[in-house]
């Protein structure tokens, strides 16, 4: 049971889940107390020992489905017997078959975690009382055979440990080959269809099976009492490792994908949850420096108001006689900050980062208005509050908001907000411009930029040109960074963090 | 405590509180693993209820801490009584002398006052806040911190040692460990992410709208005076109700307080007019009410409707939005 949990986890881990083994010890755990009856259960137990972000569950489910899906349906395994291409001859009775010596070789490396893996097959056992309802991951082929039927009838009722250990040895077996066959670190390239498992699993291969249940010394009454009881099921065998190994290939593959779309998609700056969290992180940071958290707590100062428990508990030593007095007072630590995003195409990579970035102030702030602009001014503080990151984001591509797909004009937009949000900023306000400052040839408008900063406490603009380009086309930024209070180069994660570090020296 | 999963989930429905097997498997892995579980779901699904569910069925007490921001050890643990302390130091100030009177020199003075000493810093001048007086108490009671998001990130941190190891340490007594682990139930409304270390040391519930079924049991259960067609059609109301994009899609407390509404106007059924003129009781905002009405009518909704953004066109919309804190409008 550890070792099949101990896969699951790795498997989850593949896919970015973040599972802590303190998690899995839990889960381990509390796998104990439950039981493995129902498969449900084990879903419930898992989910809320291992799973702790929402946004996690969707994914948690798909490949819980998936790694523990090596179940038949009942009432379709009668249909599937006959199958084309895999008649009787496949299914050769065990005592014919003695050639032991030449296959253990196949598996040398299963010999030394066998003892570990030992109640997988158990473990899955369990999971086949239940109906499992058809995954559609497995693409258009809704009553595939299962592996663990095979072992639910091997197992039947008689030494399950020694068969327990068979089973395992072809699980063993068949990762083995994929380890050498498909996996191949650091390629990125989805595998091709060639340089998949060789799937044409022959008599020999199942002859091979079969050795592997001798070697093991189960005694030769069981084996023919198996061999009769499950002779069609090694029949279809060929289906069901195909399926094994279908399903490995989908527990796999799409960990490629995702390193895959992880890479290519950095230089998009689509997020992916770990690159979500890492952004978290950083402005978590921002929020606690941009001065501090949101906390209204009394801190202890030179001004304010007389603690009364304080006082005295300071001056028991004194026997109570207030020689010093406490005085604690509010600190203004709520930031309030404006965000001015850019979302016109010359920005729309990076735009889609900042509206990430802007999601993220937004949740930890309590005091964040957003603006889009791109000729034009629009709020979204509230579109922002209502969805989920992704779908605000969309929202505002899709044009519904403002129209995106117009030149860029920060200076009406500017003007705009002047004319109609200047109320919303005060002295209080740091104002964040997200934007490359260029105008396309229209004014640049310099003193609607002034007003603004004139009513902020401050205005930081972040651009994600660096200075050299500054200098090239129609770019105002020049003309901006006399108004603005500071201007920062920000494409990355990193350098985003990078400001988190410097506006904590900088005391913003 | 609980046997097992099936007995939870009855014991709970004994105190009227109608849950899935999902939510029953964490509530029993939470009494049998003795660890804290975080329940998270949107405003009204019952977060709250199932901690006082679980206190009426197991038979302890429910201890609650509302979290608020800002909130701090000294409301959420124990506070020295200072006032207590202090009168005490003055009414003992001449039995002290007389303690120390027989005493010879100032060495055996000063020992004969250490071994005094530790009155004053007892468990006498404690003052028990809720975790203090859940990891205290002879008998384990249910502790719910509810709300958590609205605290500060700092009391969660704060939160955690009591949370691994029910224990908490008190600079001047040391630690105090509880003998009977409480059950704990903290609720989030996800106003903001929780940290991480929190998280892994809880076990995690995601609550969401009940199915048509459980609601159909719900709304059977608390307001017992409805008919059997009238709760169908009600459940089925609101359950498509929240299909529409809403900016507050009606929560089991509202369903259950559109059925007793429709209960005191003896409703038989559940007419259009009948839903327009009670809407107010499902649909908190003006918006939604618009979306729903349409939705009734079957005409298609308007189009700017689905725009919601404050426009700036009027400046007092504006700033109540700037000052709004995100929360609000979770009720």
């Amino acid at each position: 049971m550890e070792a099949v949990l101990n896969d699951f986890v790795q498997v989850l881990r593949r896919h970015r889940l973040r599972v802590s083994p303190a998690e899995s010890i839990d889960a381990l755990r509390a796998l104990e107390r439950v039981g493995l009856g129902e498969r449900e259960v084990v879903r419930d137990t898992l989910r809320a020992t291992l799973i702790k972000n929402l946004d996690d569950i969707e994914a948690f489910d798909k490949l819980f489905d998936l790694f523990f899906s090596l179940r038949p349906e009942p009432e379709r395994r009668t249909a599937k017997l006959e199958l084309p291409g895999h008649d009787h001859d496949h299914g050769p009775p065990p005592a014919r078959m003695e050639f032991a010596e030449d296959a253990a070789g196949e598996a040398p490396e299963s010999e030394e975690h066998s003892h570990e893996d030992r109640e997988s097959t158990e473990f899955r056992r369990f999971f086949d009382d239940e109906r499992m309802r058809p995954s559609r991951d497995f693409h258009g082929e809704p009553d595939r055979m299962r592996l663990s039927m095979f072992s639910q009838e091997l197992i039947l009722n008689r030494k399950p440990g020694a068969l327990n250990q068979a089973m395992q040895r072809i699980t063993h077996q068949l990762r083995l080959r994929r380890a050498r066959n498909i996996f191949n670190p650091g390629d990125l390239v989805p595998h091709s269809e060639g340089q998949d498992l060789p799937l044409d699993v022959s008599a020999a291969d199942l002859g091979e099976l079969i050795d592997h249940l001798h070697e093991l010394d189960v005694d030769e009454d069981l084996i023919r009492q198996l061999e009769a009881q499950s002779d069609d099921i090694l029949r279809s065998l060929p289906q069901l490792i195909e399926q094994m190994v279908k399903r490995q290939k989908e527990l796999d593959s799409e960990k490629d994908d995702s390193e895959l779309r992880r890479r290519s998609l950095q230089k998009m700056l689509d997020f992916s949850p770990s690159e979500q969290r890492e952004m978290e992180a950083a402005i978590r940071r921002i929020a606690r420096q941009i001065h501090g958290a949101k906390t209204r707590r009394l801190k202890q100062d030179r001004t304010g108001h007389i603690s009364v428990p304080h006082t005295l508990r300071h001056n028991i030593r004194y026997e109570g006689i207030p020689f010093h007095p406490v005085l604690r007072r509010h600190h203004e630590k709520r930031p309030r900050v404006a965000m001015l995003c850019d979302v016109s195409l010359s920005t729309r990579n990076l735009s889609r980062f900042w509206l990430h970035l802007v999601y993220q102030m937004q949740s930890l702030f309590s005091k964040v208005r957003t603006f889009v602009f791109v000729a034009e001014m629009a709020e979204v503080t509230q579109l922002f509050e209502e969805n989920t990151m992704n779908g605000a984001v969309e929202e505002i591509f899709s044009g519904r908001v403002l129209d995106a797909d117009v030149n860029s004009d920060f200076g009406r937009a500017a003007g705009q907000f002047v004319g109609e949000h200047l109320s919303s900023i005060n002295h209080r306000t740091t104002v964040v411009i997200l934007g490359d400052g260029r105008n396309n040839g229209k004014p640049p408008n310099a003193e609607a930029l002034e007003e603004i900063s004139r009513h902020a406490r401050q205005v930081i603009w972040i651009t994600p040109e660096p200075r050299w380009g500054w200098a090239l086309g129609g770019c105002d930024m020049p003309l901006y960074e006399q108004v603005c209070s500071r201007v920062e180069v920000v494409r990355t994660v990193d350098q985003l963090a990078g400001i988190a570090e410097e506006l904590v020296r900088n005391r913003v | 405590m609980f046997e097992n999963i099936d007995e939870v989930r009855e014991r709970l429905a004994g105190q009227s509180y109608v849950c899935d097997r999902g939510l029953a498997t964490v509530v029993y892995l939470a009494t049998r693993l003795e660890k804290p579980v975080l329940v998270e779901g949107p405003a009204g699904v019952g977060k709250t209820e199932l901690a006082k569910a679980l206190a009426g069925a197991t038979g302890r007490d429910l201890i609650r801490l509302q979290c608020y921001e800002g909130l701090d050890e000294a409301k959420a643990l124990y506070e020295w009584e200072y006032g207590k302390q202090l009168l005490y130091t003055q009414v003992l100030r001449e039995k002290i002398g007389e303690v120390l009177g027989p005493t010879k020199g100032l060495r055996e003075a000063a020992e004969t006052l250490r071994d005094q000493e530790d009155i004053f810093f007892s468990e006498n001048f404690l003052v028990e806040r809720p975790i203090l007086k859940a990891i205290r108490s002879e008998t384990p009671p249910v502790l719910l911190l509810d709300e958590i998001d609205r605290a500060d990130e700092e009391f969660e941190a704060f939160l955690l040692e009591f949370l691994s190891d029910y224990q908490v340490s008190i600079p001047e007594i040391g630690t105090v460990v509880a003998e009977h682990p409480p059950v704990v139930i903290l609720t989030s409304n996800r106003t903001r992410e929780l940290s991480e270390a929190l998280k892994r040391r809880c076990l995690h519930l995601q609550i969401d709208y009940p199915s048509p079924e459980v609601e159909l049991e719900i709304v059977r259960l608390k307001a017992p005076g409805i008919g059997e067609k009238l709760a169908e059609e009600l459940v089925d109301m609101i359950q498509s109700i929240r299909t529409l994009d809403l900016r507050k899609s009606p929560s089991i407390g509202e369903t259950l307080d559109w059925a007793q509404s429709l209960v005191v106007l003896n409703a038989p059924n559940l007419s259009k007019e009948l839903i327009e003129e009670t809407l107010s009781v499902i649909v908190k905002y003006d918006r939604d009410a618009e979306k729903v009405l349409a939705y009734i009518k079957g005409t298609p909704e308007r189009k700017d409707v689905g725009q919601r953004e404050p426009t700036g066109e009027k400046p007092e919309e504006a700033m109540y939005e700037m000052h709004r804190s995100p929360h609000k409008h979770t009720h």
